[in-house]
């Protein structure tokens, strides 16, 4: 009895210490980070090579309601003010979890376009490789969309996700819409076995006559649609992601023109800490008269990661890219990147 | 009334600062819950799926709270292997990458099990994981038809 009554009471004190404690911190927020250095030899030099500044913040503003803030310092030629860094706002949204895994986000969005942008974000920690594919360089969207998004994951056996957005679109600012268009994300998943994961996705919008869309005037009206498609798996022993993505582009004088990107990445664990791994990427534009791009490319990488703890990971990789307009290039790279 | 406050302190003392492996009976483990809605039982996937952040809200609306010993910790650690099929590293990577997504708010975890128990019993919708034990103030989950794992 006398055991019961001590250990009721130790129960009972750490319960209202509990209690006091949460009246402190009824605002539950966290800053974390990430940082990558780096060296590279390339143009028959060494290069060393500061990468993203990320400060991620999270808080819980009531039982139903959170924030998440992912803001880059990254170097910025052009920027003299700041000793040629700037600031880059890259998420900021407002989550409101309605019922069940369904939630209501608005704010500054990842593009929920494909696996990679939807994942990774900018935390290279987390990156399989060094950089991201190629097709980030490649103008076929936005990595970020400003608007209103329907999200719901984990539903049912076949754990389907969902990602349904309405945003400004390409050509607008964060601020406003330069035009009365709005761009319609819609992305779904299925997660069929452990570690496995299966998605499509669909972007829909139009560039109005006179936008500036990467530093590029738009002459004529597009409709465009993208078509993705992904598969992941990472698992204990393997690694694997393939994406493909297809851009159709529309305008009254030129018709239609389609372009492709496309990118395969395998890893193998072969010890706890050492993943070797191996990604293709290949470019393909056939719309060469607008905002994109004109230089088809293909790339081949190969690397090695050594991830020394969650939070910190080092890689060394080469890269050889041949471009059909900028001919081929060898890098070899390494890069620290760490979480805090 | 003195004695009083001199066990108030000790308890909190030991909560906080007694190694959790002091207080574990074995290597099994125990689900322990705060909530009406929360089932009694579950079957192993169902456990995993809650603990893994697959679930935000049960039935009745309240938040699912995961409350998890660190992984540095013994009972951390057997957690991680028994529940998660991660090691320590690997469920830690797990929920930043999902924290970093948007997707789940992270596990609350703790140094030791009298913190542990105190946040459930605290906290409606909260799960937690602890050492097996004979006995517990909180609601104990069945998985698989056992009260222990």
């Amino acid at each position: 009895m006398k055991n019961i009554d001590k250990r009721f009471m130790m129960f009972l004190s750490l319960v209202m210490l509990q209690g006091f404690l949460d009246q402190i911190k009824a605002q539950d927020t966290k800053i974390r980070g990430f940082v990558d250095i780096g060296a590279s030899i390339r143009e028959d030099k060494l290069n060393f090579e500061f990468g993203e500044y990320d400060l991620f913040i999270t808080s819980e503003l009531s039982d139903r309601v959170s924030f998440l803030g992912e803001t880059v310092f990254r170097f910025d030629s052009s920027n003299d003010i700041h000793h040629g860094f700037a600031v880059g706002v890259e998420r900021a949204i407002i989550n409101y979890n309605y019922s069940g895994n369904h939630s209501l986000l608005i704010g500054k969005h990842h593009t929920p376009l494909n696996y990679w942008n939807d994942t990774y974000h900018h935390g290279r920690v987390f990156f399989p490789t060094v950089g991201r594919p190629l097709i980030f360089e490649s103008r076929f969207f936005d990595l970020h969309t400003t608007g209103v998004a329907l999200q719901g994951h984990n539903l049912g056996k076949l754990k389907f996700g969902y990602n349904l957005m309405v945003g400004n679109g390409l050509g607008s600012a964060d601020i406003r819409d330069n035009d009365k268009y709005k761009s319609v994300t819609a992305a779904v998943h299925i997660k069929p076995a452990d570690k496995v994961q299966i998605g499509v996705s669909f972007y829909n919008d139009i560039i109005s006559q006179g936008a500036e869309i990467f530093n590029t005037e738009i002459d004529n009206k597009i409709k465009l649609q993208l078509y993705t498609g992904s598969v992941s798996y990472f698992g204990k022993k393997y690694e694997l992601l393939a994406e493909g993505t297809l851009l159709n582009n529309n305008t009254d004088s030129i018709g239609s023109k389609q372009s492709f990107s496309s990118y395969l990445y395998a890893g193998i664990r072969l010890k706890e800490k050492w993943v070797p791994y191996a990604r293709v990427d290949y470019i393909n534009y056939q719309d060469t008269n607008s905002y994109l791009g004109i230089d088809d490319k293909s790339s081949f990488l190969a690397g090695l990661r050594y991830e020394i703890s969650y939070l910190m990971v080092v890689k060394l990789e080469y890269q050889y890219i041949k471009g059909d307009i900028t001919g081929s290039m060898n890098r070899v790279t390494t890069q620290f990147a760490i979480g805090f | 009334m003195g004695r009083i406050i001199c066990n108030i302190i000790l308890a909190i003392s030991m909560g906080f600062f007694l190694p959790s492996s002091l207080n574990a009976q074995g290597n099994g483990l125990m689900i322990v819950a705060n909530g009406e809605s929360i089932p009694a039982e579950m079957d192993m996937v169902q456990l995993q799926a809650v603990l893994k952040g697959e679930k935000l809200r049960w039935n009745d609306g309240s938040r699912v709270s995961i409350a998890l010993m660190k992984t540095t910790t013994p009972v951390g650690n057997n957690t991680c292997e028994k529940l998660y099929n991660m090691s320590g590293n690997e469920l830690n990577k797990y929920f930043l990458a999902l924290v970093f997504q948007g997707k789940v708010k992270a596990p609350t975890f703790f140094n030791s099990i009298g913190e542990l128990e105190a946040y459930v019993a605290q906290t409606p919708g909260a799960i937690g994981v602890l050492p097996e034990s004979k006995e517990s103030l909180l609601k104990i989950i069945i998985v698989d038809g056992k009260p222990q794992i």
